[in-house]
């Protein structure tokens, strides 16, 4: 006896609580009295506390006095934003000079520019931009930031960025407008297309080398006034801790990370060691002993200045945990991908660099931006063993005479501050996630189960 | 056991096998920890000749010819492949990879890049080749396992059997003179078995010598010069397909085909 259907079922609408607002409503909100009185009390409690916040922060709120005494007289129960105006500039700088804040703009406007050819789709070459602002940018801001004499050291390092910036930058107008690269170009430029290679890489190398010089000659005409470390702070230190400590945790977490997968023993045991040592303390106790300990070890005379030492163990702290996050990536690969690359005869690193970390990294984007978050957090600490960081700043504007007793509105607005920085982290992360998804996009959700 | 009933439909090839020796396995051994995985194995095989590796599962099949690229490590024996004796030497390892192709039950392709870069990372970054000389060469390989117009996709976007001609066309962009092939239709629906197989007899054609573990007995039939039977990390029985498959001589080998066709 076979059963067979005669006509094919035709789809019908869903029903209406999935729908419309009122079916939405009656399902999320109100779909039984307990739910009922639940979700009114919760308005109450949010109109209540959005209602003081109002009040307090905006209403009621005093923009422009000179003292908090000024404040009270305007208004008692308002937020005094005007202290937090006038600490504006040592929130964001410290107490480096007013009249050489220029440079910490210029070196921030140098990072954004460094970085803006990672983000245009046209422009290749992207590895070497990222690897360039990680190695090179470093001392070109580190020059601006402190200033002084230039060591030959410092000469080249400096020349060799402001050629590397010239020419991301350069490289990047090219390809938008021509969409070749700057290579490309000056060869063409120059009627090289149909030279051999040789003649080719001669004539770019001649041009780098050139540009190196007249840079070289260009950036020893020019020296800035030196501020001390000790003048450094606000938002900048906190950026400056922070950021080198994110550009160097990477890297440095992929090196462990390899390091404790190594079949050499000594590299295992050494990369666990490490690992292990800084995962089980806390990140104030290495800044400590970073800070105290650290000189009692080193020989008479050798003086590290503290901020290149809190510099270090941010460094390395952050490079251990990384390095967890990284082998975490590392084991989710499976095994058939090494197999896959080995099989067509790629070595140790031709495999980890080509197959290996382009999709472990992938797998851990939410992770990384995790540590980077909680690592631009961390940095705060620094202000526990003497720096003038950000929170520094912002517990110092209560004790100033003019605004003493002013606590509240400075953390407030420092807690803005972080929460707008660690958002945005948090949001470009989401973004990174599905542009790097490309491996699964326009796959079918029954295909990306099956594989 | 996989579905064996796929027709190829063809004749049986010629044999291409010269006199040349091109792999040579000595009183191999292989442990993992305490378990003997491979017994005494000796194996010749002759540059073109083309062998097809069956037997139960667990028996050491995959093992045996994932020594052949040094995937899996052998203890003790000799192993000589293309005129090099594997040992610890990285360089003779990375020289025998680049000789020896070898497509997986799992195709394992980089699904990260796109199919054409897939083909292409080998030759660029091992053999050195130019980028455009490599995506020309990789075209031709498309074409010849009949997926060209895939080149811009990503292996999640293929079906089974187009991924795995893609990996016989990875395999084939390196140039080998080996190709060796582990279950390569076990994880294929049986309607893509057949595009596969196709793949690998044109390839036997040109004679490619070829290790083929698989339990398609049409294809052995129609490609092999030897069949091998392996059971408990042994080779059992070795013969020429006709005589292996009416005549089998040892009563394992005899309970195997039973059970399979
Ligand atoms: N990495 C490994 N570690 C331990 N045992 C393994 C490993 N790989 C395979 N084996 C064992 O070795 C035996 C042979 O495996 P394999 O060569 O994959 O068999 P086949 O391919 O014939 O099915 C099996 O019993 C399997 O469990
Ligand atoms: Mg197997």
């Amino acid at each position: 006896m076979a059963i067979v259907k005669a006509e094919k079922t035709p789809a019908r609408a869903a029903p209406l609580s999935e729908r419309s607002l009122i079916g939405w409503l009656h399902k999320n909100i109100f779909s039984s009295s307990f739910n009922t009185i639940l979700s009114i009390v919760t308005l109450y409690v949010i109109y209540i506390t959005v209602n003081e916040v109002w009040h307090w922060g905006f209403a009621d709120a005093v923009w422009f006095a000179d003292s908090r005494r000024q404040c009270f007289e305007i208004s008692t129960d308002g937020a005094c934003w005007a202290g937090v105006i006038g600490w504006m500039d040592s929130i964001f700088y410290g107490r480096y000079p007013r009249d050489e804040l220029w440079r910490i703009n210029l070196g921030g406007l140098l990072v954004v520019l460094w970085m803006v050819p990672l983000w245009l789709p046209r422009v290749k070459a992207k590895v070497f931009i990222g690897l360039s602002t990680v190695f090179l940018y470093p001392f070109l801001a580190g020059y601006l930031f402190s200033g002084g004499g230039k060591g030959v050291f410092m000469q080249v390092m400096v020349t060799l960025a402001i050629v590397c910036l010239m020419g991301n930058t350069l490289h990047s107008v090219i390809s938008l407008i021509k969409g070749i690269s700057l290579p490309e170009f000056l060869i063409r430029a120059f009627g090289k297309s149909t030279a051999p290679e040789k003649t080719q890489h001669y004539l770019l190398l001649g041009i780098l080398f050139c540009s190196f010089v007249a840079v070289y000659y260009w950036q020893s005409s020019w020296q800035v006034e030196a501020v001390s470390w000790t003048k450094w702070g606000g938002l900048f230190l906190t950026l400056v801790v922070s950021g080198i400590g994110i550009a160097s945790a990477l890297p440095g977490g992929i090196i462990l990370a390899l390091g404790r997968r190594s079949n050499l023993p000594f590299i295992r045991v050494v990369s666990i060691g490490f690992i292990e040592l800084f995962r089980s303390v806390p990140l104030i106790t290495v800044l400590f002993m970073a800070t105290t300990m650290f000189p009692l070890f080193m020989p008479e005379g050798f003086v590290l200045n503290k901020l290149v030492q809190v510099i270090i163990a941010v460094c390395l702290f952050n490079a251990c945990y990384m390095a967890e996050t990284v082998r975490a990536g590392l084991q989710a690969i499976p095994k058939g991908q090494f197999e896959g690359a080995h099989s067509i005869g790629l070595g140790y690193w031709q495999t980890m660099g080509a197959v290996i970390m382009p999709q472990a990294l992938k797998h851990m984007i939410p992770n990384i931006v995790g540590s980077f978050i909680g690592l631009f957090k961390d940095t705060t600490l620094v202000s526990i063993i003497g720096l003038f960081d950000i929170l520094g700043v912002l517990r110092a504007v209560g004790k100033d005479v003019t605004w003493l007793g002013l606590h509240i509105e400075p953390l407030v607005f420092g807690a803005l501050l972080f929460f707008l920085i660690c958002f945005a982290m948090s949001k470009y992360s989401r973004h990174l996630e599905v542009k790097f998804s490309t491996g699964l996009k326009n796959m079918t959700p029954n295909k990306r189960n099956k594989s | 056991m996989t579905d064996t009933k796929v027709s190829i439909g063809r004749e049986q090839l010629t044999s291409a096998a010269s006199n040349e020796v091109i792999i040579e396995m000595n009183k191999v051994n292989k442990w993992y920890d305490d378990f003997h995985v491979l017994k005494d194995i000796d194996l010749v095989v002759r540059k073109g000749e083309r062998i097809v590796v069956c037997g139960p599962s667990g028996s050491g099949k995959s093992t045996l010819i994932r020594c052949l690229n040094n995937l899996e490590e052998h203890q003790e024996g000799e192993i000589v492949v293309d005129g090099i004796t594997l040992d610890k030497n990285l360089k003779h390892i990375d020289h025998i990879r680049t000789e020896v192709g070898m497509v997986f039950q799992s195709f394992n392709l980089f699904p990260h890049l796109s199919i054409l870069d897939n083909l292409t990372l080998g030759p660029i970054l091992v053999r050195k080749m130019p980028k455009a000389e490599a995506q020309a060469n990789a075209m031709k390989y498309l074409e010849r396992v009949k997926i060209p117009e895939q080149a811009d996709k990503f292996p999640g976007q293929l079906s089974g059997g187009q991924q795995q001609r893609v990996a016989i066309a990875r395999s084939l962009c390196m140039n080998p003179t080996i190709m060796l092939f582990d279950e390569p239709t076990s994880a294929l629906d049986p309607e893509m078995i057949k595009e596969v197989l196709d793949v690998m007899v044109e390839l036997a054609e040109t004679g490619m010598t070829m290790i083929v573990v698989t339990h398609e007995m049409s294809f052995a039939k129609i490609v092999a010069d030897r069949v091998i039977f392996m059971d408990q990390g042994d080779i059992v029985e070795e013969n020429e397909p006709n005589e292996f498959f009416n005549n089998p001589q040892h009563e394992r080998t005899q309970h195997f085909l039973s059970q399979i066709l």
